[in-house]
This record gives structure tokens, sequence and C-alpha cells, in this order.
């Protein structure tokens, strides 16, 4: 049987909708191999990522011109090229291009973070997200970032968070691993210990009572 | 209720003291979409096939399908508890349920959680719900005899102990009833039962458990019930989980009879699973796994060998057939699978042949080895005969007239017929059996009234118990009829029938004297 219980916690970083994530995962792919080509890998990957966090944020209404089945082809594509035509790498424009032509432009946000998460698997690095109860200095996030990747045996690229409802210590997050050393589930697990054992201590006192 | 506070403080201090910053490594998911037994989840990218997995609430589930981007979970529990973007871990660990003695004379849910108001099961020893079957060198021969009480079942479709034997029949025609039979009638033998029902109505259910408390078989009976208003999941894990606690005792070098009341209903419930999972359908919509589903489960049913221990776990699943339609897929599966079934005719059943249990298709593969050798003696032939015999019958409605010899066969199928009858929750004894087929098959019920065999019987019987125990003792002991006991059988039956005719005289004069 199952001897704990979880805290109920609502996730605030739910998928993105995983059907667009597979075929973004399908467009990463091509995009870093014809990148890889050029040599031009990590440019290509860093405009695009500029695109969709600099440039698409400051016009929302870009997003949706993108996504539009209303608006054609042609005209996505003239838009691209007038106005990022002479700014990026022409890698990076034919990428978008190619995402025009195959009416995936709406999934470009998701195609980036594909990617990135590409290049990461690639270079042998991994994303660790550190959930905290207060704010951590300086010098408390590099020992942790230095003692997780001791851990794991590799690079990470951290990202830190603060939630009060932790109390206390600290809950890491590798991928789909997470270790848990928050005083909110110790105090959990203490919980469903202290039943457990009144219980079972219940039940063999009722035992001992039946048999005698 | 008063509290204790000192005594809390002290225990918490004492948890305290003793608490280890032990950190919580866990493999978490989120759940996409929910509902009908099954979940979605995103995430768990290291989980494996049927492992086990946790909900928020200790709800727990199976990790079922393993796709690309998602892992689809049937839940074990109350899946109307489980919202989307609740978090998932898993536990790397398989499903197992609790086993041992603790478990004997309970009824529980296909986890091992309590239904009878009885406590919680307390044992430490756990098994895993999904185990492999012993191995060809693990087993050995199927010998002994499994008793179930049932004369037409003990003399013409005998199961061996490690044996697995179909039942089969449309509903209402006495499945249930044979199983039951078969478990009251293990009060003696050691043999400890489990009784898994799988999509039954929970009042059938009620009265089966009812059943076997007035029979004292519940002290040696678990029933795992997963009633009809149970999600599919545990409908689905209920046979297995049986199966599981059945193993400990096998595994211990006990003897064990498992019924499996339906495999249809848990098939329906597995089919239901599959679909929502998306697994494609195929033959009636069941998904293409089906067979292994109940393969893999009667496999697990076995003698094992001496080494071993010699344990067996004989199973007797149970299949509900629609209109007889035997040729359907699951109940050609299952037939495939067992060493044999007991097909049960509804025309049978209403004719008032109960059971009814149609002799000419019924069959056992290797029940036979294990039968005892009085009851191979006085059995055998008789299956034949009474195939025959149905021939006849068949030929005598026509009308035409028979010469002496047809009609003295006829005469003879009719009495068989009729001594195979027996009440329901009225197991018989080995030595009864042998000694009443004895007097069927050799003709010494010939000469009474077809309507009076049941009458016969039981007199006969008493006559044995009361006035020569010593011949029901040979048998018993022995296990053979060898030309000794034969004799003493031959001058009982002479004895009986003697004072039986002489009481006959006295009792029409006695009416006629109390009349007046």
């Amino acid at each position: 049987m199952v001897d704990s219980t979880l805290p109920r916690s609502k996730s605030k970083d739910l998928p993105p909708d995983i059907g667009a994530a597979r075929i973004a995962k399908v467009y990463a792919q091509a995009i870093v191999e014809a990148s890889d080509r050029k040599n031009c890998r990590a440019e290509v990957i860093a405009e695009l990522a500029h695109i969709v966090r600099e440039l698409l944020p400051r016009v929302p209404a870009a997003l949706h011109v993108f996504a539009s089945p209303r608006v054609s082809e042609r005209e996505k594509i003239s838009m691209l090229d007038t106005i990022l035509g002479s700014t990026m790498l022409p890698t990076t424009l034919h990428s978008l291009k190619v995402l025009a032509r195959h009416d995936r432009l709406g999934i470009l946000p998701e195609v980036v973070e594909a990617a990135e998460h590409l290049l990461d698997e690639l270079a042998g690095r991994r994303r660790a997200t550190f959930l905290t109860a207060v704010d951590l200095e300086e010098s408390q996030q590099s020992m942790a970032v230095l003692q997780l990747e001791k851990l794991v045996g590799g690079a990470i690229t951290p990202t830190f968070r603060v939630d009060p409802e932790l109390l206390g210590g600290m809950i890491v997050r590798v991928g789909d691993t997470v270790f848990d050393d928050s005083v909110a589930t110790s105090l959990v697990r203490l919980g469903s210990r202290l039943v457990q054992r009144s219980v079972h201590e219940i039940q063999y006192r009722r035992d001992r009572l039946g048999s005698a | 209720m008063k509290f204790n506070t000192d005594e809390i403080a002290s225990v918490l201090r004492e948890e305290i003291d003793r608490y280890e910053s032990s950190i919580d490594v866990r493999e978490v998911g989120r759940v996409l979409e929910v509902g009908d037994g099954i979940a979605r989840v995103w995430g768990l990218s290291g989980v494996m096939a049927g492992e086990m997995v946790e909900f928020p609430g200790g709800i727990i589930g199976l990790a079922f399908n393993l796709e690309e981007n998602s892992v689809g979970v049937i839940i074990l529990g109350d899946y109307l508890k489980v919202t989307e973007g609740d978090e998932v871990r898993s536990t790397g660990r398989l499903l197992s349920v609790p086993v041992g003695d603790a478990v004997v004379g309970r009824v529980l849910d296909p986890l091992g959680n309590p239904l009878d108001g009885r406590g919680p099961v307390v044992t430490t020893q756990q098994r895993p719900v999904e185990a492999l079957a012993p191995g060809v060198a693990q087993r050995s021969p199927v010998r002994e005899p499994l008793q179930t009480g049932i004369k037409a079942i003990d003399a013409m479709t005998p199961i061996g102990r490690g044996q697995r034997e179909l039942i089969i029949g449309d509903r209402k025609t006495g499945k249930t009833a044979i199983g039951l039979d078969a478990i009251i009638n293990q009060r003696s033998s050691g043999v400890k039962c489990f009784y898994v029902a799988v999509g039954q109505k929970d009042s059938t259910v009620a009265v089966a458990i009812d059943v076997l408390r007035q029979h004292g078989a519940m002290d040696y009976t678990t029933v795992i019930v997963s009633g009809a208003s149970t999600p599919a999941p545990l409908q689905y894990i209920a046979p297995y989980s049986g199966t599981a606690m059945a193993e400990h005792f096998m595994y211990r070098g006990e003897h064990v009879l498992i019924i499996y009341d339906d495999l249809s209903k848990q098939a329906q419930a597995y089919r239901q699973l599959s679909l929502l999972m998306r697994r494609p359908p195929g033959r009636e919509a069941y998904p293409g796994d089906v067979f292994y589903a109940h393969s893999r489960l009667l496999e697990r049913s076995a003698k094992l060998s001496s080494e071993l221990g010699g344990g067996s776990i004989t199973s007797l699943p149970i299949i509900e057939t629609l209109e007889g339609e035997v040729s359907a897929y699951i109940p050609t599966n299952v037939i495939s699978i067992t060493d044999g079934q007991i097909y049960l005719q509804p025309d049978l059943f209403f004719a008032g042949q109960r059971p009814a249990m149609n002799v000419g298709i019924s069959v056992s593969r290797v029940g036979g080895a294990a039968q005892t050798k009085a009851m191979k003696k006085v059995s055998g032939g008789l299956r034949l005969d009474l195939a025959s015999f149905r021939e006849l019958e068949a030929f005598a409605q026509l009308g035409t007239d028979l010469d002496a010899a047809t009609q003295s066969r006829l005469d003879r199928g009719y009495r068989m017929v009729e001594l195979l009858k027996q009440g329901q929750y009225q197991p018989m004894a080995m030595v009864d059996q042998v000694m009443m087929i004895y007097a069927g098959t050799r003709g010494h019920l010939d000469d009474v009234k077809r309507e009076d065999v049941a009458m016969w019987e039981k007199e006969f019987l008493t006559f044995v118990r009361d006035q020569m125990p010593e011949l029901r003792k040979a048998i018993d002991e022995s296990n053979q009829l060898d030309d000794k006991s034969e004799k003493t059988l031959e001058g009982a039956i002479a004895e009986f029938k003697r004072q039986r005719a002489a009481a006959l005289v006295v009792q029409p004069s006695s009416t006629v004297a109390a009349g007046r």
C-alpha cells in the first residue's frame, strides 16, 4: 500500500497543448539540423527566441496574424520579408518561411521551446527549477547549482522561483524528477505516519481485546 | 473523547527526534485529462509499463499506455477525486496486495482493502498482482483429485488439483452454484478457497457470501469483490489480485481452489479500458491481447513439483454465454486455454436436471488421472452410456415400439439421469457418490420408480451410514472399491432393498389403520 499522501498542489507549469508540442519537436529538429549545416546553430535559435520573447510580446496581434488561416501564405511570407528580411540570418528567415508555408507559424513559441530543449540535450545540459520559500542569495544559488550539477553529473541551466507555501527547505526539479526537501512535504509525511501508527495501534488493541 | 495532549506531544517529540531529513525523490507528471477511470499524464518520462503511480490523496494508478508525449494511467480508486493538473508520482513499485493468513475469511476489494467492516487486514506480506506463471520445470502433472461434491462432475468430468476447468453456460443456469458447492465441499479437505466476483450485482455477491457463511465455508474462504458499480480498472485487476493471494498459499505447499465469477465481465472491463486508451479494437471490439489477459491469468493455476512443496491452484473460471453461443470470441478463447469445460444448458435446467450439465460436450482433459480408483471403477463408461441414452430418448419420443433390450437401456438411462440430479449446496462425500453410482450403473435401481430415485438414495445412504459404517470406512480409507468391498456393497444393497420392501408393505396398512 502507498504510505504517504501527497499535498494537493496545482501546477502553474501545465504543459502546452501536447499535440502542438509533438509537431513543434519535428520542426525544431529540422531547424537545428539545417542551421548546423551552415554552422550557425546557436545564432539561429537565439534569433528565433528573440522574436518569440522580445518582438511578439510587444505586438500581441502578431501571433494571431501568424496563426490565422485568413491571412494567406503569400501575405505572411511577404510580411516576414519586410519586417525581418534585412535583420535576420537567411537560415532563420527560411525557417520562418517554411513554417508559414506549412501553416505552422502559430506554433512558433513551441518550436523555439522544443529547439532550446534539443540544444540543451545535445550539449548535455539539463534544466532545473529551484523552488524555495524565500529568495536565495547569489552565493546560495551558485552553491545549490554546484551541488545539483555534482548529483546529476552534468551542466544545468537553473531557474529560481519562490513559493512561500513550502514553509522552508527546497524543491528541485530536473526533468521529471523532483528532489523534495521542503518542510511542507515533510509535515504531510509526518502527519500520515502518525495517523498510520494510531490506526495500527487501534487495530492491535482491538485484536487483543477480541482474542481475550 | 478526551485527548491526552501530553501523550500526543511526546509522540511528536519522538518523531521529530528521529526525523532524518530524508529527501523525497520522485518522478512526477501532471494530469492532462481524466475520466472514465483513466487519466492521461504528461511527464513521468521514466515510468515503466505496469508500474504503480500515485495521485494526490493516496489514489493509485497503473501506467498502462506509454506514448511519445504522455502516459495513459488506469486509476484504481475514485477517479472523480483526480483533477486536471494534479501531480502524479511514480513509485518504482509494482501493484501488490496483502497476502497471508490474514486474508482468509475476509471480504476484500481487488486492492486488498476490507469490505466486510472487520477492520484492516493486518499483514506484512505482499505479493505483486501480476506475476509470472510457474515454468515447465516447476510443475508436476495433475494427479490428486479435487472433489467438488457434485456427482455429475466428480464422476464424469473429474477435476484434479492444479487443473483449470471452465464452467460455461447462459445466464441463470447454475454456474455460480457449482462454484459455491465446490467451495462448500472443501470444508474438511484443507483446501483454501477464493471467490472472485467480477462485475456481479452486489446483491448476488451478498447472497453468495451469506450462503458461504451459513455453510461454515467462510472459515477458509476469501471473497474478492469488484461489483458492477466499481470502475472498470478494478474489475480488470480483480482476478489477478485474487490469484496473487492464492499463490501465496500455493508456494507454501498448500492447495487452493479459486473461482473467477466471471471472466466475460472482466473481458468487458478490459475492453472498456482499452478502447478508452485508444488501443485498436479487434474482433467484437476486444483488444488484440484479450487472449493474453486470460491465458496469463489461468496459467498461474498450477500443480507445483514436490521440490517446491507440491502446492496447487485449481481454478474454475466462469464464462457467461449469450443464447448458448460458445463460438463467440471470449468463450472460444477461454475454452482453448482451460483443461476442459462443464457446459450448462438452460433447457436441461428447466427440465429439472440440476446441475444442468450437458454430458456430451462437457469434458475434463486431465482430471481422469486424478480420479480415485473407486470412482474410476464405477463411473467408467457412464458418460458414453448417458450420451447414447440421449440419442435413444430422442427416438423413443417418436412413439415407435421398442424391443425389450432398448427399453431396458432407456429405463437405466432415465434412472441415471435421476441419480445425477443433486440439490444446491448439498455436496456429497466421495464414498456416497461411489456407492450410488455403483447402484445405478449395476442396475440396482432398475426396479425403483423414476420419481423414487432421490428418496431411495437418501434412505440408502442413511442405511449404510447407520448400519454398515465399516463399508464406508473401507472405501474412504483405501479410495478403492476392491472385490471385498464390492461384495459387501452388493450385500448392503440387497439388505436395504429387503428392509425397504418390508417397510413399504407395512406402511400402507398403517396408513389405513390411521385413517380408520
